[in-house]
């Protein structure tokens, strides 16, 4: 069941900023479908590794690859027409728009341009694929409600329902359960497990043991550098990352 | 479910046309000039807020410059008038098309920034376009031009003569009317949603697949056509123009019109341009010193209900349907 | 060609530096409460008008030129200290706080403007300078004034930097712009902070006033006119940045002032602007800029 095609590529890629080097030399490479962690102690530089794939910076070297086509250099909206999306840590919504329009908006990608010059009604696409969002994701009763007004909850929720507006084939998720209750965490676990069915989910998550329960593939920082690549009990096992998670506890 | 500012909006519209019909049966069977040309210029620079407003309030861009868009219309009419044609399309149709390349062209320098630094770049535009029009001979320099012929405009219903005040009045209505139409168009389209959105969470964009770059531009040139036909009709009414026509006077009392009227309401800037050109010209016949008075409301305004008319009316819609909403 | 150095530049350099230390005051101010406070001050050119004007009405009742130079920021600073408390404070916890103080500054200016014309009236006034006569620098006569205003300002421009970057007080102040909550906490009363801070950068827009009226004259419109120079100032330098506002004062005018050999005066604010419009476009955050960096 598992699909051992590899859907996006890292190789040796670096960041510095000032004389810190953020990313250090990073190569991993990730498969279709299933979920797939990135995990490390504070400062591992997984958010800065986070913002090289999708755009947010540009590496200083290396390479990013999707589907085999190089988007080293690529802005983040061209990162979005080959099918790559990426949630924020932050809550990082149109807070002064509806949440259907938030949906809305996230779907136009899905017409063609000359529809940003057409009436709402004839972007259909759009319209559907949000109303589809607003069910999928149990935001309905909150449709017309400003995303500023949400709870905290429903708001990581809609985030999620944002970036998977355009149907993209790797889902970047930054810290999902940020902040979360237990009994939302849960169910956002359980939401991503659904999503790495249907789609290549790239995780970056605090909550280990979440992590464990997952994901197909965990991959591990720390310090700018990738420290171990494997399945769950394999990286759980390594004696080099039990030192980089026990060492900064006993810190 | 009516949506309180939307419910606030129709009420202004409503308000200004029936204003609108009742002044200029009124004012034509008494043949008044005074209050007529006193709305008509008010609807004139109630254009000009407009364009402030579609970039303010809708695609959160400040600019502090617009009347160089507005002088630029003003005096390209009144050259096509004087020196080509006496035709009112002719004049509206040229300003059209050149102002949209004007547009093109200053948004290079412009939308390379955002925030306080666009605000500044178009301040700085219209003090350098103002200074250059005030020296330059050919264009009247400190004088102006003057001599604007009167027109006669063309309608389905025979030729009209626009010296006559409830005739352009109406004109000068009907053409902001259509700008007003335009921009609302506008922002029934992704397009608008898109503005919106910038105006929001400007970074987010890229992520859901869009440069800021491009629907900025269309809002600028937009904005630009907006202000520059506006300025067209205003020789078309006072048979001059002059360089005063791109001071940066002009460009604030039209930011004071757009929050005192409503800011992304489009059509409370033009509420806030008949209030501030009545009140101005009230005013003005006590003391010349109405700018005093002009800064204190708008000070007063900005602290106490930056939303304007247009939202102290929502606010009192959305109190309204609560209380209903409780019986 | 050195005869053309001596005689014909040099002057114009000198004039241009004595000029450019006015203007580099001005921008001071108005770097120091963007860099600060994040407050785009529309009003700071008022204030450098109400400095002129303040001390042209001092001076009409017996005041002295010098003591003008002390009272003058005195009297602006809690003109400035009341503004920020009353008014811009009211509009900070709003989320669209930049657009707000931008235009309530703006409203204020008009407010000032107008109030300066019902005031004084609208023809320009002249004060004299208070030192006349003419010194000889390299075979070249300056006016002895000017070369005051050089160094008095360049004396000002320095306590401005040792104040913020080598003193209690100034560590106070860049502690409560970096972090507010956590310098509140540590018992600093971050607003007061805040609405000394504005007034200290208004008080020295009105010094820059005192200092030029006798070489610019005073009239209403002044704050106006010079508030787009300042502006370019603060944004070539990098908003927030003493040192940027310092190096790019100095070049701007001088650029000024050496442009006026070869072409109209009325193109020197077109090329001034020119280049602030340059500089925004390939290094947007000016020549030593970073948010909240000096």
């Amino acid at each position: 069941m598992e699909n051992m095609e590899i859907i996006l590529k890292a190789k040796s890629l670096s960041r510095h900023f000032g004389g810190l080097a953020a990313v250090d030399d990073v190569s991993f490479e990730v498969t279709r479908l299933g979920v797939t962690s990135i995990i490390g102690p504070n400062g591992a530089g997984k958010s800065t590794l986070f913002n090289l794939l999708s755009g947010t910076f540009m590496a200083d070297s290396g390479l990013v690859e999707l589907e085999c086509k190089n988007i080293t250099r690529m802005s983040p909206e061209e990162r979005l027409s080959c099918g790559m999306a990426r949630s924020f840590q932050i809550t990082n919504l149109f807070f002064d728009l509806s949440v259907i329009n938030n949906l809305r908006i996230a779907s136009q990608a899905l017409e063609p341009s000359s529809h940003l010059f057409l009436p709402l009604s004839k972007s259909a696409i759009a319209i559907d694929r949000a109303n589809e969002l607003l069910e999928e994701f149990e935001l309905l009763e909150c449709c017309d409600q400003l995303a500023g007004a949400l709870s905290h909850g429903q708001q990581r929720r809609l985030e999620i329902a944002v970036t998977l507006a355009t149907r993209p084939k790797l889902l970047l998720l930054d810290e999902p359960t940020q902040g979360m209750s237990q009994a939302d965490t849960q169910d956002t676990a359980e939401l991503i497990k659904y999503l790495g069915s249907k789609i290549t989910v790239l995780l970056i998550e605090h909550d280990v043991d979440l992590v464990m329960d997952l994901s197909k593939t965990v991959i591990v920082m720390a310090q700018g550098k990738k420290l171990a690549e494997g399945i769950p009990g394999e990286v759980r096992a390594n004696p080099l990352v039990q030192t980089a998670y026990f060492g900064e506890e006993l810190a | 479910m009516h949506n309180p500012q939307v419910k606030a909006i129709r009420l202004i519209e409503i308000l200004l046309l029936v204003s609108a019909i009742v002044l200029f049966l009124v004012g034509s069977i008494l043949g008044d000039t005074f209050f007529l040309r006193l709305a008509t210029e008010s609807l004139i620079f109630g254009g000009l807020a407009m364009s402030v407003d579609l970039l303010l309030g809708i695609v959160g861009l400040l600019s502090l410059g617009q009347a160089l868009y507005f002088g630029f219309g003003a005096y390209l009419s009144a050259l096509i008038l004087k020196e080509v044609s006496p035709s009112f399309f002719l004049a509206i149709g040229i300003v059209t098309l050149s102002s949209i390349v004007l547009g093109w062209a200053a948004s290079f320098v412009a939308l390379r920034s955002k925030g306080v630094y666009f605000a500044l770049i178009t301040f700085g535009l219209a003090q350098v376009a103002a200074k250059v029009v005030y020296n330059t001979r050919s264009l009247g320099a400190s004088d102006g031009m003057m001599g604007v012929p009167i027109l006669q405009i063309w309608t389905p219903i025979g030729s009209v003569d626009a010296g006559q005040p409830g005739v352009f009045f109406v004109i000068t209505l009907l053409t902001i009317g259509a700008l007003y139409g335009v921009l609302k168009y506008f922002l029934t389209t992704p397009m608008g949603s898109i503005w919106h959105a910038i105006r929001s969470n400007e970074d987010r964009l890229a992520y859901i697949g869009y440069k800021s770059k491009g629907p900025k531009q269309v809002a600028f040139i937009l904005a630009a056509v907006v202000a520059a036909v506006s300025g067209a009709l205003y020789p078309m009414l006072r048979g001059f123009v002059s360089p005063e026509l791109m001071f940066f006077s002009v460009s604030g009392n039209a930011v004071v019109t757009v929050v005192l009227g409503g800011v992304g309401t489009l059509i409370g800037p033009i509420l806030g341009s008949v209030l501030l050109t009545s009140f101005k010209s009230i005013i003005g016949t006590w003391t010349v010193h109405h700018h005093i008075v002009i800064g204190l409301i708008f000070v007063a305004v900005v602290i106490s209900a930056p939303k304007g008319i247009a939202g102290l009316l929502a606010t009192y819609f959305r109190k309204t349907h609560s209380r209903k909403g409780e019986e | 060609m050195l005869e053309s150095l001596q005689y014909i530049y040099a002057p114009q350099m000198v004039n241009g530096l004595s000029i450019g230390v006015a203007v580099v005051l001005m921008a001071l101010g108005l770097t120091i409460i963007f860099g600060l406070l994040d407050v785009i001050n529309m009003s700071h050119g008022e204030f450098y008008a109400a400095g002129a004007f303040i001390s042209v009405s001092l001076m009409a009742i017996g005041v002295s030129f010098w003591l003008c130079l002390i009272l003058v920021p005195l009297i602006l600073v809690p003109i400035g200290f009341g503004m920020e408390r009353l008014l811009i404070q009211k509009v900070f916890h709003y989320k669209d706080r930049h657009i707000l103080t931008l235009l309530l500054t703006f409203g204020v200016a008009m407010i000032l403007e107008d109030g300066y014309k019902i005031i004084w009236g609208a023809n320009p006034i002249k004060p004299s300078a208070p030192i006349s006569g003419a010194s000889e620098l390299l075979g070249v006569m300056f006016p002895n004034y000017r070369l005051f205003l050089m160094g008095f300002g360049v004396l000002i421009i320095f306590s401005v930097w040792a104040l913020i970057y080598k003193t209690q007080l100034g560590a106070i102040v860049r502690a409560s712009a970096y972090d507010k909550d956590m310098s509140s906490s540590l018992g600093i009363p971050v607003m007061r902070v805040y609405a000394l801070t504005f007034a200290f950068g208004v008080a020295l827009a009105g010094l820059a006033g005192v200092l030029l009226a006798p070489i610019y004259s005073v009239f209403p419109t002044m704050g106006r006119d010079f508030i787009l120079m300042a502006f370019s100032v603060v944004i070539v330098g990098g908003l927030g940045s003493i040192k940027g506002a310092v190096i790019a004062g100095i070049l701007l005018t001088q650029l000024q002032s050496i442009s006026s050999l070869f072409i109209s005066p009325v193109w020197s604010d077109p090329l001034v602007f020119t280049v602030m419009v340059l500089v925004l476009m390939f290094k947007p955050t000016g020549l030593y800029g970073g948010m909240k960096n000096a």
